[in-house]
């Protein structure tokens, strides 16, 4: 293995699955949770990130 | 030689700077349409049981200011993901600058997770979007998204596939492949299932859809363009040298 001015990899942590995995849920809490993980709060939260759902494109009510 | 922690940290960063550029661009371009399509949302009789009454629980100024942090808690997220795809990227133009490799990253990510599903499933303002097929809605997004991000994976494999080929025929080759592949995809994936209700303009529909793509893309190139400047070391390079 040679190694280039800009070194193309990464070694990548078994503890970065956790942070992606992490990441996708807050995603997902934002953009998508109508009611499965938070039951009535999400409504809250729907409501609260109302504008940002729907200017970022997704599928909203 | 930069550690994934670090990419993770330059990442995050990159991400809450873009998610706050895009939050300005809602401001100051998605809000006009908004308010439109909830004027005539307002307008329309109330139907019992209908509706979930997003005036009663927050105010436009607080939902404002909702959206605005939405763009930049998810910029900070995706930043993450963002940085963790770029660390694993060995095939992706291995040939060329960090600078250049993050801003292509991101523009192939914005590609699937942006342009791809505002050709399909355009965004809809408040006032269209029936809640019984919202979650059908939904399976079909995120479906077109995760099918994409595989053409982008798939077409970095591919080049890495043609070496032998000069850059140029191989550049053409595996763009032809991926267009190919995105319009296999925009045949294949269902129609959405819901009309545009009549008494919504078409110029507050399109303003709309328009604005809403503008957010994403400043949001992801943002993201891109910020992300090179900081894992790039000819940009520090660059500053010591000029100080």
């Amino acid at each position: 293995m040679t190694s280039p001015a800009h070194p193309l990899s990464v070694p990548i942590p078994k503890w970065a699955y956790a942070v992606a995995l992490v990441a996708l849920t807050v995603v997902w809490l934002v953009l998508q949770e109508n009611g499965i993980a938070l039951g009535h709060a999400a409504e809250t939260v729907h409501e609260f990130f109302h504008d940002g759902r729907h200017a970022l494109g997704v599928p909203c009510h | 030689m930069p550690t994934y922690k670090g990419l993770l940290a330059r990442g995050a960063g990159a991400g809450a700077v873009a998610g706050l550029l895009a939050g300005l661009v809602g401001v100051l371009v998605v809000e006009p349409p908004i308010r439109a399509a909830l004027a005539v949302e307002r307008a329309r009789p109330v139907e019992p049981g209908a509706g979930h009454g997003h005036e009663e629980l927050f105010s436009r100024g607080t939902q404002v200011v909702g959206g605005v942090l939405a763009a930049v808690v998810v910029g900070v997220a995706v930043g993450a993901l963002f940085a963790t795809a770029y660390a694993g990227s060995r095939r992706w133009l291995p040939t060329k600058p960090p600078f250049v490799r993050a801003v292509a990253l991101s523009a192939a990510a914005f590609g699937a997770a942006a342009l791809l599903p505002a050709v399909k499933y355009p965004a809809n303002p408040p006032a269209v979007g029936d809640p019984g097929t919202v979650e059908y809605r939904t399976v079909l997004y995120l479906g077109l998204i995760a099918a994409g991000l595989l053409v982008a994976l798939g077409a970095g494999h591919l080049a890495s596939r043609l070496g032998r080929l000069s850059p140029p025929v191989r550049a053409t080759a595996v763009a032809v492949a991926a267009v190919a592949a995105v319009v296999v995809l925009l045949v294949v994936f269902p129609a959405t299932p819901d009309a545009v209700p009549p008494d919504l303009p078409g110029a507050v529909l399109w303003e709309f859809r328009l604005a809403s793509l503008a957010e994403t893309a400043t949001l992801w190139l943002g993201l891109g363009v910020v992300f090179g400047l900081l894992v790039d070391p000819a940009t520090r390079r660059a500053r010591v040298s000029a100080g």
